[in-house]
């Protein structure tokens, strides 16, 4: 009998990890490389926007001198590379252009905690609820099935953008009963205060409904059809056979079913960030993905690298977690992970 | 001797859902006597594997009895309520290793889980560590390595899968035991030992009878005693072994037994035919002889139902032995 950590799953571990070092380091590079492409030069336009408020003009050019040093960005684009990658392992995401002279670091800091709020509860409950309706759709087939399927399919196939805007039309416009936008009401500071707890949460929920819903469709449509394959395999046909109950038949197949629903959750936390981006912004929430928005439209490099960094390492390690994990769950891909026959 | 299974006129038929019926089984009437090995045999397709499925008791949709009776010990199963038929039928009475039985475990569990589960749902004072145990002497009375139990399905070869299914599906020592295809996805020395498993079975008395269902012949011809042919959901010719094999009456058994390849002394010069054509669609069986269309005997009377008759002992249903000196059985069977 195998034990639970041989050698072979040491190599086959320790491989992996040198692949996911790799892969960080092509996505550190892109992180970088990719915001630079965007067309125009972020000092040019902290610089206009003083011209504006009546700055004179040889001031702006000491100004914009400054700012190009301040920044790093006289400097050719491989010692800027350089000054990132070991700022990076330094922990210093650098100083951001649009909200200067904040650190990256602090500004990423605050806006965390909403989007992992807003995010971790949607994902476990819309992947918990969808699981568990796409199953019982399955087992139970007729008009409920009909119905939970055709729903589930809608609602995963409707982009994060229509399902938010609609509910805002419908429960913030059309009958004001939730706020339109932002994480809290004007007047009030972060704070760890029922008051201001409860006025979050009245915030919270049509980001909230909008992220569960998308999430309930598609966990509820991976279910349902993995639930009706397994329902109708040998082996399960077998245990019946052999006079085995239907409820302990619905454990085998629902276990069966779940495994690749596992790679579905951490691909939903993966893409965390990105699909926070466009819910944020339609409500205007004070998270990572309304940061990221703002940092692309004024080219702010550092705000985009730090941000992007963070969803490449949140990407990377789900992934690997699953990797892991799915060995564990599956004895057939874990005989593959150590290379029996 | 009293039967332990028997079925009378069964048809059993699936509903498509077009709500047409497809006559899988038409017309079936057999029994499984104490201490036999029976096999029944025909071409894909012929009702042989829907026939194991309510002789197991166990007909699920789209598949339901249109008519006839099923005994199971004398008991007609339609006084068994569900429940019952699974607790105390099921594995218990009647067991099955189904086709297909490189599939039939689950691929997530270990053996032993399947051991546990079957022994504790028939036996829930049993506790898990009894059942593993239980599974171990089985194993090791059938001369199979006992640490099978603490191996994945994917971890096993063929040969040793489908010999593990045949102990898991014995464990409740079954009065009768249907296995399907049991050799059909095995190479020809693991043939020879799963033979070798189901005969242990009957011999060592796990087991009282035996049901072969196969389209191969020659597998018949070294472990049934009796042998029922099926064609197109109906049971053409009963008989023993020795009558089946070597003095095949019905057209269509004749047709079945010079089809096969079989290095058997005497036979080698034998020439080694097809059947032209192919059988009817279930869903519009032809009037009549359903083999009519295929047999090279075929006359005039073949377009009406043909009779079930007697020929010393064995049963033909075809109208060209109506001639011969014999009673109808239908009329001895009436009882």
């Amino acid at each position: 009998m195998p034990k639970l950590i041989d050698s072979a799953f040491a190599r086959y571990l320790l491989q992996k990890i040198l692949w996911y070092v790799l892969a960080f380091f092509v996505a550190v590079a892109l992180n970088f490389f990719l915001p630079r492409l965007i067309p125009g030069n972020p000092v040019a336009v902290i610089v206009s926007q003083m011209a504006q408020q009546g700055v004179q003009s040889a001031a702006l050019e000491r100004l914009y001198a400054t700012y190009m040093a301040e920044f790093g960005l006289d400097q050719p684009v491989h010692v800027q590379f350089i000054r990132y990658l070991s700022g990076v392992f330094r922990g210093d995401l650098g100083t951001s252009f649009m909200l200067y002279p904040s650190k990256v670091s602090d500004v990423i800091r605050s806006a965390l905690p909403w989007t992992l709020a807003l995010q971790i509860p949607a994902i476990l409950v819309g992947w918990t609820l969808g699981n568990v309706l796409g199953a019982v759709a399955a087992y139970k087939r007729g008009v409920f099935d009909r119905t939970v399927f055709i729903s589930a399919l809608a609602l995963s196939r409707v982009p994060y953008y229509c399902l938010a805007i609609i509910l805002v039309y419908l429960l913030a416009v059309t009958w004001p009963v939730f706020p339109v936008a932002g994480g809290y009401s004007f007047g009030f500071y972060p704070e760890w205060s029922l008051e201001f707890i409860l006025d979050a949460l009245y915030h919270y929920t049509l980001p909230f409904l909008s992220l569960v819903m998308v999430a309930i469709g598609g966990a509820a449509v991976g279910m349902r059809e993995m639930s009706i394959y397994e329902l109708g395999t040998d082996y399960v046909n077998y245990a019946k056979r052999l006079g085995i109950s239907d409820a302990k038949v619905v454990r085998y197949v629902f276990r069966n079913a779940m495994l690749p629903q596992v790679t579905g959750l951490a691909l939903a936390f993966g893409t965390m960030v990105g699909g926070a981006l466009v819910t944020e912004n339609v409500f205007s929430y004070p998270g990572l993905g309304t940061l990221l928005f703002s940092a692309i439209r004024q080219n702010d490099y550092p705000m985009i690298q730090g941000i992007t960094l963070m969803i490449t390492v949140t990407v990377l390690i789900a992934n690997f977690l699953v990797e892991i994990a799915y060995g564990f769950i599956d004895p057939r891909i874990r005989a593959a992970q150590v290379g029996e026959k | 001797m009293d039967a332990l299974v028997s079925v009378r006129n069964l048809k059993a038929y699936y509903k498509t859902p077009d709500n047409q019926d497809v006559r899988a089984v038409d017309g079936v009437s057999l029994d499984i006597l104490p201490g036999e090995a029976l096999g029944i045999a025909g071409e894909s397709g012929c009702g042989k594997s829907t026939l194991s499925y309510v002789l197991s008791l166990f007909v699920q949709k789209p598949l339901y009895i249109k008519e006839g009776e099923v005994f199971v010990e004398g008991r007609d199963m339609a006084s068994f309520d569900e429940k019952t038929l699974q607790r105390e039928v099921r594995g218990k009475v009647i067991s099955v290793v189904p086709q297909g039985a490189m599939n039939s475990l689950n691929p997530t569990r270990k053996i032993r889980h399947m051991v546990i589960d079957v022994l504790r749902e028939h036996y829930p004072e049993m506790s898990p560590r009894e059942a593993v145990e239980r599974g171990r002497e089985r194993l090791e009375f059938l001369g199979l390595p006992p640490r099978v139990l603490d191996v994945y399905p994917h971890q096993l070869s063929g040969g040793m899968k489908q010999r593990v299914v045949t102990v898991i599906s014995t464990l409740l020592n079954p009065k009768v035991l249907i296995v399907d295809e049991p050799t059909s996805a095995l190479d020809v020395t693991s043939q020879k030992i799963v033979i070798k498993l189901l005969l242990d079975l009957l011999r060592k008395k796990i087991i009282q009878s035996i049901v072969f269902i196969t389209h191969e012949l020659p597998l018949l011809r070294h472990v049934a005693d009796r042998i029922a042919i099926m064609y197109a959901g109906k049971i053409v010719e009963l008989g023993t072994m020795q009558e089946i094999i070597f003095d095949p009456k019905h057209p269509y058994t004749q047709a079945l037994i010079g089809s096969v390849l079989t290095p058997e002394p005497g036979m080698k010069d034998r020439k080694v035919t097809g059947i032209p054509g192919r059988p009817p669609d279930m869903k519009m069986p032809p009037a009549g002889c359903r083999f009519q269309e295929r047999c090279p005997q075929r006359f005039g009377r073949c377009g009406e139902e043909p009779p079930r008759v007697n020929v010393g002992g064995r049963e033909v249903l075809c109208w060209l032995l109506q001639n011969e000196p014999a009673s109808e059985l239908a009329d001895a069977s009436a009882r």
